[in-house]
Order: C-alpha cells, then structure tokens, then sequence
C-alpha cells in the first residue's frame, strides 16, 4: 500500500470527446472507507468521473491509481469496483435472486454459496421475502435496494453509486438517504455517491467534492463547504448566503480585512493560507451565512451594518428578514433568525442593524 | 350541421369496408373456389368437395415442392438470423465502423425490384461458376429477408438499457456471458417473431427463386409452373393453403413482436 488510507488517487486527469473537454485536471483521492459525494449541477463533470473510475471511459490524460498502480488499461470486468446504476439497470429476465447473484455466478460460485450469500444480501437491504420476484413486480425503492444488494454481493473495495435516488419521491430519498448510509456503516466500504442535491450531500456525505464547468471547485467536510466555502461558486452553490463584493485590505495572519462600499469587514482566513496571502487591492467577497447574523444594536460582533429591512419571509422553524444596507444601496444582505410563535417583531420599512462577528464571516476571491 | 355530423361517420365506415372488400375479398375468391369442381370452363356451384385437396396431397410434384420450401425456408431462417442477431449487434457496439453504409447495403435489396436483386445474384453465381442448387436458392432468400430480421432485432436491441450491458461487466461477466446470459435471453422473442416473419417472406417468394434456382422448384415457383397450364381446382386449394399457412405464421410473429406488458414474468413458488 502507498498512503496510509488511501483507496484510490485520480492524478491530473482529464477528458474530453473530440474538441469538447468535459474534465480538467482532476485530482482527488478517496479514502478507505469513507463516504465521499461528488456534487455538481448537471453538465459539470461529476458523472464522468464515476464513469472514468468504473471504467466505462477511458481518461484522455492523466492516471487513476489504486494502490498506487494505474488502473487505466484494467478492463471493466476485472476492477474491484461495482455500481449501482441511475437508472438501477437490473435485468428484467432474471429474478430478485437472479439479479443479486449475478456477480457471483459469473464467478463460478459455487450454487450453495451464492444462494446464501444472496439471502444475506437480501437480508442486509431488507428484501428476504422478495428474492422470487422479477423487477418489473418491484417498486422504485425496492428495485433501487436490490442494485444495491447487486453491488455489495462481490465485496468490492468500492460502490459507485450514479445518482441513485433521482427517480424516487421527496419521502422515499429521505429515507433512503439515511438508509444507504447505515448499509455503508455497517459493511464499511468505501462508497462514491454522485448527486446534484446539496441536501443530499451535506446528509450523507463524510467529505464533498463540488464540481463545476469540469474542474473541481473545493474538496471538505459538509460543514467546511457549507461554512467555509473557497471559491464564489461554493459559496452561492449551498442556499442562500450573503456575498459581499470589495477589495481586500491588510491582515494580520488570523483575520484580514475588506474594503466594501458598506464599510471594512473583517474576516477570518484561518485555515485559508491562499486569502492570507493574496495581495492587497485585489477584489474578493465576504461571505457570511444567513444565520451567522445577529440583528440589534447591543450584539456583539466586529462588523456591523445598518440596515432597512425589505421582507420578512416565515419560513417554518426559520424566518429570513431580506434588507437593504443604508450605506450601499445595491447591497441586499439577508439575516435568518428562529421563527416565534408571536411572529416576528420586525417590519418591513425598519431601520435595524445586522451584526456579524469576524469569526463566521469568510473571504472568497471574486 | 346535425344531418353531416350523423353522415360523416357512417361515410367512414362504408369507404372502410370498401377497402377492405376491395384488398380482400379476391383472396376469398380461390379459397371458395377450391371447394368447387370446375367442368367446361365453368365453376359447378352445385356440389362443395374436398377433392382438390385430396388430389394434391397425391400429387408428387407439388409434395416435393413442398419438402424444398421448407428446406429453403429453415435454412434463409438459420442464416438470417444469425446473420442479423451479428451485424444488429456490431451496430450498437460503441467502436462500430461505417454504421449507415452498412445500414444501406442491408436494405438495398429489400427495397429493390426483386427481379434486380435475382438478376443479380444470377450474374454473381454465373461469374463465380457457383452452380445453382438448393444453396444458392437460400442464399437468394437469405439475402431478401435479412433486412427485416435484421432491423426487428435491431429495434428489440435499442430498446434495451445499455447500461444492462454496462452492468453485466461491471458485475466481472466476459464479453461471451454477457451475451449468452444478458442480450440473447432479452432478444429470443424478437429473434423468434423475426425468424417466423422471415420464414412467411421466404414461403411465397417467387422471383428470385425463378432466377436463381436450379432443378429444385419451391410451392409459388411450382403453382406459377401450374397456372401456365391452366387454372385447376388444385391450384386453388395450392393457394388457399399457403394463404392460410403464411397468415398464421404472421398471426404468430405478431405475438412475439407485441411490446411486452408491464409483467416480466410471473411468481414461481
């Protein structure tokens, strides 16, 4: 083994059909045993990776290593990976068990072993009585648990998983999400889940890696790229945040300024040597999360901004106060407060000021 | 208004039956007939009779004509099919080279005149000195039928997901398992509907045979061997029987060739 944890490294790899490239220099490594999301919205990549890495397309550059040897020339058959399809392909002229112990008969199982491996399989994604029946007698989610007890029958070292849970229902996701990730829990191989659903991610994922236009944008935790994002695209990728655009001042190592048309912000840039570092003049924005703003003239924060506020949105468990910042006109800047059952004391046409502390607000370059 | 509106489907209605009598109704013609004798030129509308059946079940010549369509028949079926099952599945390949070109050379003869496609196939053997036989008679039909075995199997191959095959390699299965164990068990009814199909096409075709046979005559090149001697209660029952013979295998191919119902298949236990 190279790097202690390492399943698999994508070094610099590229593709594209003819003149139209669809990925740049991607590097990523996933590790054993975690739950990484490959999130993007649709064109930006993402799906071409789990392609590149199951290998039904051939990288026009760059290696993808596992254990440290590169996997291009490995043909689909003989990689220890399998995948669960968008559109499940299970194949229709063959049973529950049929389908599920497919992998293992094309291996030369012996018949008594795969009939109990697929009954633990069926056991483990909770379909036992359902192995007699064919997929077109199944419902979305149960199709969707048989690919997935399809997948994780071989014991790969990898599942790659291609937007699993597009097709089903607002309800059925949910708790498939929760339960895809118990499976993963339980069996603890590595899983690589492709989605467009940020929601999705930030649920299930250990890390996310975010894609757009073909490049990765940022590689972290849900909270890093939810908190700390390190590009604009992040930052407004994640629900509604505040940008606030300007030209960055001087630092001090720990926090650095910006100077905005609503006043300077002071912004922490620990953990984000490349903000530090950058020179001074150069545009960039603030960024602060909705519920990172306090409203009053008595809270504690270093940056401050007077505001009128516009709408006043109830929101359920949340109500977002939109506004107006009286020094900057064109800077709209929205404040997300926990909802009263006496309903909210601000009105539209207020005179308020919004208050956030250094430590939650970020700088992203623009 | 009101009048027009009752008019216009039964207008409808009228010019439909119409049609129909007008393509139809002359196929009842020879099949009535077959079971009437004919005595001075006239039809004896008297008496039915099965005697025209019964005088050419005796009759050797149309027996053995018989025995060759059939020969001919199973062997265009085993080489089409093949044939189509291969090139249907080079088509949908990802690396397929020259797909349109190969397309086209595959319909041409279906499209053409048949005596073109039979002209052709003459002057081919004649310049290869292949002596004509019962081979080059299934060759002739073979050729004819293949575009529509062809593109049935085709249409069934489109019409699965690709990523069924994406799937059975993804799952470690060969080239070869997953054709034997994933696309042959979902192409086996279309191949069966294109194989029956092909075999209705192969029992009535009657040009190119003509051209390109040798001593052999199949049942149509017999009958039109027949009809120059004179119209005869057999040739009546000839007809009425492969009448009824290529409506049935039509009937059948449709069957196989139907969409498949939401139901796959059905609980075993």
């Amino acid at each position: 083994m190279n790097e202690a944890g390492v399943l698999l490294k994508l070094r610099s790899v590229s593709k594209s059909y003819g003149a139209t490239a669809i990925l740049h220099d991607i590097d990523l490594d996933v590790r054993d045993g975690e739950f990484i999301t490959i999130l993007g919205p649709s064109g930006s990549g993402k799906t071409t990776i789990l392609r590149l890495i199951g290998g039904f397309t051939k990288p026009s550059g760059g290696e993808i290593l596992l254990d440290g040897r590169d996997i291009a020339a490995m043909p689909i058959n003989q990689r220890p990976f399998n995948t669960v399809f968008q559109d499940y392909a299970l194949f229709p002229h063959l049973t529950v068990e049929g389908n599920v112990g497919y992998g293992l008969a094309v291996r030369g199982t012996p018949r008594a072993e795969i009939a109990k491996r697929v009954a633990d399989a069926l056991e483990l994604v909770q379909l036992g009585p359902l192995g007699k029946r064919f997929p077109a007698q199944l419902s979305g989610g149960q199709r969707q648990r048989v690919a997935l007890a399809r997948a994780i029958i071989c014991r790969p070292r990898l599942i790659l998983l291609d937007e699993p849970l597009a097709a089903l229902d607002v309800e059925l996701r949910r708790h498939m999400q929760s339960f895809l990730k118990s499976i993963q829990t339980e069996i603890r191989t590595t899983f690589l889940f492709v989605t467009h659903d940020q929601e999705e991610a930030i649920a299930m994922a250990d890390r996310i890696c975010v894609m757009n236009g073909g490049r990765i944008q940022q590689i972290g935790s849900p909270h890093e790229v939810y908190y700390r994002p390190s590009c604009e695209f992040v930052a407004k990728f994640f629900g509604e945040n505040n940008l606030i655009p300007g030209t960055l001042g001087p630092t001090d190592g720990k926090t650095r300024s910006i100077d905005t048309a609503a006043g300077r912000v002071i912004c922490a840039v620990d953990g984000q040597p490349d903000m530090a570092a950058a020179p001074e003049g150069s545009p960039a924005f603030a960024v602060c999360r909705p519920e990172a703003v306090t409203i009053g003239d008595d809270a504690a924060g270093e940056n401050r901004f007077p505001v009128s506020i516009g709408q006043v949105a109830f929101a359920g468990a949340s109500t977002m106060a939109t506004a107006t910042a009286l020094d900057d006109p064109g800077l709209s800047l929205k404040a997300r407060m926990p909802s009263r059952p006496g309903g909210a004391s601000l009105r539209p046409g207020d005179t308020v000021t919004f208050v956030v502390p250094a430590s939650t607000c970020r700088l992203v370059p623009a | 208004m009101r009048l027009a509106d009752r008019i216009a489907p039964a207008l409808l209605v009228l010019m439909t039956l119409f049609v129909f009598i007008l393509l139809y109704g002359p196929l009842m013609v020879p099949i009535v007939s077959s079971f009437f004798t004919v005595s001075h030129g006239a039809v004896d509308w008297s008496q039915p009779t099965t005697s025209a059946y019964v005088a050419l079940a005796a009759n050797e010549g149309v027996l053995n004509a018989l025995w060759t369509t059939l020969v001919v028949g199973s062997g265009a079926v085993v080489c089409s099919v093949v044939l189509g099952t291969g090139i249907a599945l080079y088509y949908t390949s990802p690396n397929a080279k020259g797909r349109g070109f190969l397309q086209f050379i595959i319909f041409l003869p279906f499209l053409m005149p048949p005596i073109i496609t039979g002209l052709a196939l003459l002057i081919f053997f004649r310049q290869v000195e292949f002596e004509r036989s019962l081979v080059t008679i299934i060759i002739g039909h073979t050729v004819f039928v293949l575009a529509l075995v062809y593109r049935t199997i085709l249409t069934r191959l489109q019409s699965l997901s690709g990523s069924l095959v994406e799937a059975s390699y993804d799952l470690g299965a060969s080239r070869w398992q997953t054709f034997r164990l994933v696309l042959l068990p979902n192409l086996s009814s279309a191949m069966v509907g294109a194989a029956v199909l092909a075999f209705a096409l192969s029992f009535d075709e009657t040009m190119i045979t003509l051209l390109v046979t040798g001593t052999q005559s199949t049942l149509p090149v017999r009958l039109w061997a027949m009809m120059r001697l004179g119209f005869t209660p057999d040739i009546n029952a000839l007809v009425a029987l492969v009448l009824l013979f290529t409506t049935a295998l039509c009937l059948i191919a449709v069957r196989f060739l139907m969409p498949k119902s939401a139901v796959a298949g059905s609980d075993e236990d």
